[in-house]
């Protein structure tokens, strides 16, 4: 009797604990198979970003037979650039950094901080009308130049602090905000001078450009009628 | 910066071109490109020309350059299947390619007032004016970031994309981009986007060419024009 009740020399425990390392690495590698076969899976439905360097094919209809007409074609295209390209005094706004540069036969003269359009859209509440606050692209013309300017408010004006715009003209007169000078350079657009000269610098006109007192006392005597104006 | 303004650099492209074939006949895509040039300089917009070989894109108004920007890189980037993919042939070049909708018409905040009151008299003082519940002036509105990675669409099919960094090319971002995209697509948020001509360039130059790509807004793009 006593024999059968001897302990058997067997660990019971250690098999289970051998098992263990198997089970769980059996279960990563079921894990990693599934991780790996799901993105292998949307990794084949998704389409990324693949780039190749640009390398451009000529145009066809560039060709011409006749070499002489080839020169005649590249001399008019010539000619054409040259007749528009400016000359002698011309002006270049910068929109972005803000600056206003004065060329004069291919040399600056001046470089001034400006102040140009916010490019928000403002909406009349009454009836939706819309007015974008952007300073023009491309090439304008000096129109006019006035000493000791008036802006007669326009609508947008009033708006924009929430007012009615006047029946009255009278009480649209205000000849202070624009400075000294003013040239004009159609549409409504003005380059001008501010009150807010710590504003000089950032976009936060109406679309004018606003400079300080003595770059625009010398952009107003440099710049005659007529001289151009490039913006972008 | 003026360097670029003073550089009012059209040269003369006939000698260039006529150069290049050694004095007897003009290179046909410069002739091509000068023409198109010439085209967009007698209008008094804005347009920009794209040099892939120089690397550089130029803002010009009537054969003048205004500015120039420096690449970091072109890439023609479109959405393939990691294996078996086809890649979109080339914009041929020279041409002139048009913006149909840019950031410079999106990317636009919107002020309108609630309500409006009287405007005060010009010599009247406006402090009785309500202000709690009626609309107050505009403040100085604070300046925006302006985004500096956006996609222009173009007129020939194509997006234009500014960036400051190109996508990652190499296995295993390719890999990490399309396992992405898929589970975007598996969740319904997956995009089909046209291939892009991709400019990589600094954070301010992509800055400073958004509020440029606007509808109608050319592009003239050609090799070696200066």
């Amino acid at each position: 009797m006593n024999a059968e009740l001897e302990p058997l020399d067997v660990d019971l425990g250690a098999p289970r604990r051998r098992r263990w390392p198997v089970v769980l690495g059996i279960l990563l590698a079921v894990a990693a198979l599934l991780c790996c076969g799901s993105a292998a899976v949307l990794a084949r439905v998704g389409r990324p970003y693949v780039a190749r360097p640009y390398i451009a094919t000529a145009a066809s209809d560039t060709g011409d037979a006749d070499p002489d007409r080839m020169v005649r074609r590249a001399a008019l295209a010539e000619k054409e650039i040259d007749k528009v390209h400016p000359k002698g005094v011309y002006i270049v706004v910068d929109t972005y950094r803000n600056r206003l540069h004065l060329i004069d036969k291919g040399k600056e003269i001046r470089t001034a901080i400006c102040s140009t359009g916010t490019g928000i859209v403002l909406r009349d509440p009454r009836n939706g009308r819309r007015w974008v606050f952007d300073t023009p692209m491309g090439e304008r013309v000096v129109e006019r130049k006035v000493q000791h300017p008036v802006w007669a408010k326009p609508d947008w004006a009033f708006i924009e602090d929430g007012y009615l715009p006047p029946k009255d003209a009278s009480e649209r007169f205000d000849n202070q905000s624009l400075g000294d000078y003013a040239l004009y350079i159609g549409d409504g657009y003005i380059i001008h001078g501010t009150l807010f000269k710590s504003l000089l610098g950032r976009r936060v006109t109406h679309g004018c450009i606003r400079l300080g007192d003595e770059d625009l006392e010398f952009v107003y005597r440099h710049a005659p009628i007529g001289t151009r104006v490039y913006l972008y | 910066m003026l360097r670029s303004v003073l550089a009012s650099t059209f040269t003369s492209l006939l000698a260039v071109a006529s150069a290049r074939a050694g004095e007897s006949t003009p290179d046909p895509a410069l002739v091509a490109t000068a023409e198109m040039e010439a085209t967009l300089a007698k209008r008094p917009a804005v347009y920009l020309v794209l040099d892939p070989t120089r690397r550089v894109l130029e803002i010009r108004a009537r054969g003048t350059v205004l500015d120039t920007i420096q690449l970091r890189g072109i890439e023609l980037i479109s959405q393939q299947p990691l294996f078996g993919g086809r890649h979109p042939v080339a914009p041929p070049m020279p041409a002139i390619w048009t913006v149909t909708d840019g950031p410079g018409d999106r990317d636009r905040e919107v002020l309108e007032p609630e309500s409006l009151r009287p405007a005060p008299k010009p010599d009247q003082d406006d402090s009785d004016a309500p202000s709690a519940d009626a609309a107050t002036p505009t403040p100085t509105p604070p300046p925006r970031e302006t985004p500096s990675s956006y996609r222009a669409t173009l007129g020939n099919g194509w997006d234009l994309w500014i960036t400051e960094e190109l996508p990652s090319q190499g296995r295993w971002g390719l890999f990490t981009a399309a396992v992405r995209d898929g589970l975007a697509r598996l969740r319904g948020q997956g995009q089909d986007l046209p291939p892009a001509v991709t400019l990589a360039m600094t954070r301010e130059d992509a800055q400073r060419l958004h509020h440029l790509l606007r509808s109608g807004t050319p592009i003239l793009v050609a090799s070696d024009i200066e």
